[in-house]
């Protein structure tokens, strides 16, 4: 059998044997709830609360800050303890909402009516995305309400539901493609009622055999979704090379998916659809992994969004001795943080706990023109010389190279004989060409 | 608590330059116990020494440059392993010794190290030694017999022993005689990802099919196969033309560079002056690497189909900023397809002129030839094939003489039809000027009757005095097995006074003259 796949990628070891085979543990926080502003791209939100203010679960605690931006949700019932500044997993530092949690989790009213979708019209679909912070969970934080109003709905023929969940030691999109297909299937066929002429597909990597029988089972009586088997490779799940592998379009980096008619969204993202329009629930939870081999007893958290990082590695059976390296999202993609006291926001997919950190053991050595990173690079780029115009800081050459196409899946400094810093170097140049273009404009 | 940070990602794949030096050096196990099997335990010393010079040149230049050391990646080690393997086998050992120290000093740190050489230092160091070193590089015998390679054997149109050449049952260097032992390492290298398939399977490719319709023998698919397996071909294709630092990156990079090399070794094999062509094949296309890659740039990823749009796009925006330079330009294209269009209508005109002077050429030579024979021989009234002299021509091969070729040979015929002398036809390589050929002629008693020279270049006014009647005088009406040059007034009959000022010359030519001997002598 062949599978839906694009040309380039790696294999890395994928590392999910350590949570793949947990069910979804839903976890109450203990501390303080922090809610960052901007947790999405886009125009931060706007608080709409003020400190000692009292709060309820589900209530709008932020406004949308213009189109493309996000509301943010408060997740708990209690009080506002403050307002400041506080950092992110990635490390951005960003003004934040401070919650105290009265443990009571007293709803706003309204909060989890049913609603048959079929009798909504779509502007009334959208609002209800949009008015529950929906934005895209997967990591890029991309608001949802906007993927849903495309320019002309009608070219839309492809809604796919992203499950490759490439990234290693990541279970949180297996889980919930095992645990609570149900919900992702009728998020879907909301999102595909939205369209005349689409489609639904839900895209999973042929290493989760189980979830795709369970979910082609599922889907067997509904003509207008069909499960969609990729390839297991790394970076499958990229939306670039996603929407290759399913339709066999490209799409370069100026272009959004729905000018080539589809709308991407990852499986956690389509449950949040489901439940903010057919049970009236914002955006106020995310499933986490937790794991790596520095956490006693590795897992998948149901965690509410403002959940201090710290809480959930303590519920995971606390850190081992040594650990030497902590991941906000997966090795490949995530970021290192040098801090647990950070929140679970809405792109926070896992936690991955190293103890091990073999990264910092290596020494970059000489560019041996091997062309490993011309085969591996999924946007078919030449990174060996994007390199090169990244030593000389070449901004005008590495923009010739097509450096701006490069959307950082790491790759070419994964498959690196010499252990070039390739992706890293890239990451700046692009930084300096986007300032460079700021400064034009 | 401190964590440890740095930029994603946070893993890294299992290979590194190191394994991967080692990979290559493994792959090229079989080929390596091959040679030494083969030819013995001067192949090891080679392959030892090859690789110790190697090592000491890129320790020794990183220390004096006050540079870290990085031999330890093992792509010395590697060098030096693929300069013995295109050793022949009975070279003296300081051969591999200087080849491993120019391919590490000059090709390769002098360019900045790892990574920056442009051309592959082992083939850098085989085509300066093969320059250098002429006759040494080119004598391959084995227990002191037979020395012409399979691929100068099937230059000169004779067949070879496919299965012979399979295996390696058959001479050349060190590393190349077996084409199975090359095969199993190469495929190992592909297995392992460390090559991709586009470099071996087009320059082999290209090979091939330029060999079937241009080849020495055309359309005779056994004739490709054996070109195939003998000499460097299978060598340079798996090991040397994927060198990763001396090819291209790109996927069509390679694909081009692997025909290039296929249709440049077949052009050097056919119409070269000597028969292999493989080393220099490969440096020539080395220099052109980053003319390749320049011209097979990948389109970016969703970049496929824009280009036009982009272009209308940019026409519209030039105003308001410049727009970037492609790296792709056409130009490129164009000015490389003008080039080729060049190339070829320029080798076509060449061609034709050659064809139509080929003939008259031809014939000039031959009367020259016939005029000499007859200068060489009074005696005789007419000539037929010597066979019987021709039939010993191996018995000159051996080193004995230098390099000598028997060309021709004739039993002078008197008017009766009766053998009363020979001429022979005779080619040295040792002359200070290049090839020296001679006619020489025997009476019936193997005594010389004249000595012509057919082709000689030596120096005027020293090498060229050996056509002078007084020294070629020498030789003539002294009943001697073998002629011996002095320095300083000849003491014996069979004594040569040197041409002062010319000793190489007059060596060249007296080792013409015993092989001549030798072979007349053989007669009956």
């Amino acid at each position: 059998m062949s599978f839906a796949t694009f040309r380039g990628g790696v294999h890395p070891d994928d590392g999910k044997s350590y949570s793949k085979d947990k069910p979804i543990q839903s976890y109450l926080p203990k501390g303080e709830m922090v809610y960052p502003v901007s947790q999405h791209i886009g125009a931060p939100a706007k608080p709409v609360v003020k400190k000692n203010d009292t709060v309820l679960m589900g209530q709008i605690i932020a406004e949308a800050g213009g189109f493309v931006s996000s509301n943010i949700i408060s997740s708990v019932s209690g009080k506002v303890k403050t307002i400041e500044n506080r950092m992110l997993p990635n490390g951005a530092i960003v003004n934040s909402i401070v919650i105290e949690n009265d443990g009571l989790y007293t709803p706003v009213e309204g909060l989890g009516t049913k609603r048959d979708y079929t009798q909504m019209s779509r502007q009334e679909i959208i609002e209800a995305v949009k008015d529950a912070g929906i934005v895209g969970l997967g990591g890029a934080g991309f608001p949802t309400h906007v993927k849903l109003s495309p320019k002309d709905p009608n070219k839309i023929d492809y809604i796919i539901v992203n499950g490759a969940e490439c990234e290693p030691y990541l279970t949180s999109d297996y889980r919930a493609l095992l645990e609570m297909p149900e919900k992702i299937i009728e998020g879907l066929k909301i999102m595909v009622s939205l369209y005349d002429n689409a489609q639904g597909v839900i895209a999973i990597e042929n290493n989760k055999p189980d979830a795709i029988e369970k979910v082609s089972s599922l889907v067997a009586n509904e003509p207008k979704i069909k499960v969609v088997p990729l390839k297991t490779k790394y970076p499958q799940g990229a939306e670039r090379n996603l929407i290759y592998a399913v339709t066999g379009r490209t799409l370069h980096s100026k272009l959004l998916p729905a000018d080539v008619g589809c709308i991407v969204d990852n499986v956690d993202t389509v449950v949040a659809i489901q439940m903010a329009v057919a049970e009236t629930t914002p955006l106020m939870r995310r499933i986490v992994t937790v794991t790596g081999d520095g956490v006693n007893d590795p897992c998948n958290f149901e965690v509410k969004t403002g959940t201090c990082f710290e809480e959930l590695i303590e519920a995971a059976g606390g850190m081992k001795e040594g650990v030497e390296k902590v991941i906000a999202g997966g090795p490949m993609m995530g970021f290192a943080m040098s801090s647990l006291k950070v929140p679970v926001v809405k792109t926070s997919s896992a936690i991955t706990v190293f103890t091990h950190d073999e990264v910092a053991e290596y020494e970059e050595t000489p560019c041996i023109r091997c062309g490993k990173c011309v085969e591996a690079c999924p946007s078919h780029l030449v990174p060996v010389k994007m390199m090169q115009a990244a030593e000389k800081v070449d901004l005008k050459y590495f923009e010739a190279l097509n450096g701006m196409e490069c959307y950082e899946c790491g790759c070419c400094t994964f498959t690196c004989p010499a252990r070039r810093p390739l992706t890293q170097a890239f990451k700046q140049m692009r930084q300096a060409v986007m300032a460079e273009r700021r400064k034009k404009a | 608590m401190s964590f440890n940070l740095s930029s994603s990602p946070h893993v890294r794949g299992s290979v590194s330059t190191h394994s991967i030096m080692w990979d290559v050096s493994l792959a090229l196990l079989p080929t390596t116990a091959f040679g030494v099997y083969r030819f013995g335990y001067h192949a090891l010393a080679i392959v030892l020494v090859s690789v110790l010079f190697a090592v000491l040149s890129e320790y020794a230049f990183m220390n004096i440059r006050g540079q870290k050391v990085l031999i330890s990646d093992g792509s010395a080690f590697l060098t030096g392993l693929m300069i013995a393997l295109n050793m022949p086998p009975r070279v003296p050992l300081w051969i591999p010794a200087l080849g491993s120290i120019f391919a590490i000093i000059f090709v390769k740190q002098l360019f900045g190290g790892l990574g920056q050489n442009f051309m592959n230092p082992a083939m850098g160091a085989r085509c300066f030694l093969l320059i250098s070193f002429t006759s040494i590089m080119s004598d391959f015998k084995v227990d002191s017999v037979t020395s012409a390679t399979p691929v100068a054997r099937l230059a000169s149109g004779e067949s070879v022993d496919l299965y012979d050449l399979f295996i390696g049952n058959t001479v050349g260097t060190i590393g190349e005689v077996s084409a199975i032992c090359i095969l199993i390492g190469g495929i190992y290298l592909l297995a392992k990802k460390i090559i991709t398939w586009e470099i071996p399977v087009c320059y082999i490719g290209s090979f091939a099919i330029f060999m079937f319709f241009l080849g020495h023998q055309t359309f005779n698919m056994t004739y490709v196969l054996a070109e195939i397996c003998a000499g460097g071909l299978m060598l340079g294709a798996w090991f040397m033309a994927t060198d990763y630092v001396t090819s291209p990156v790109t996927k069509n990079g390679k694909i081009l560079f692997g025909v290039f090399l296929g249709i440049l070794t077949g052009i050097f094999r056919v119409h070269g002056v000597s028969a292999e062509g493989v080393s220099y094949a490969i440096i020539i296309g080395n220099l052109l690497v980053p003319l390749i890659e320049k011209i097979t740039m990948p389109k970016a990823f969703g970049l496929e189909h824009v280009k036009k749009e982009k272009k209308a796009k940019e026409k519209t925006a030039e105003e308001s900023a410049p727009a970037v330079k492609a790296p792709i330009s056409m130009k490129a294209y164009h000015a490389a397809l003008n080039l080729c269009v060049i190339t070829l209508v320029v080798g076509l005109l060449l061609g034709v002129v050659y064809q139509m002077t080929k003939e008259p050429i031809e014939r000039a030579e031959m009367e020259e030839a016939t005029a000499a024979f007859a200068a060489v021989c009074p005696q005789a009234a007419s000539f037929e094939d010597g066979e019987d002299l021709m039939a010993n021509a191996h018995l000159i091969t051996d080193g004995t003489y230098g390099n000598v070729v028997l060309n021709s040979a004739y039993h002078s015929l008197d008017e009766d039809g009766a053998i009363n002398g020979y001429v022979v036809n005779i080619t040295t390589k040792d002359g200070f000027g290049g090839e020296i050929t001679s006619a020489i002629g025997f009476d019936k008693d193997h005594l010389i009757t004249g000595i012509e020279f057919l082709e000689i270049n030596e120096t005027a006014g020293l090498g060229m005095r050996a056509t002078e009647p007084e020294f070629r005088a020498q030789y003539c009406g002294i009943a001697t097995d073998s002629f011996v040059l002095v320095k300083s007034g000849k003491s014996a009959e069979n004594e040569v006074d040197a041409l002062s000022g010319a000793s190489i010359t007059s060596a060249a030519v007296t080792n013409s003259v015993n092989a001549a001997l030798a072979v007349v002598n053989s007669a009956e």
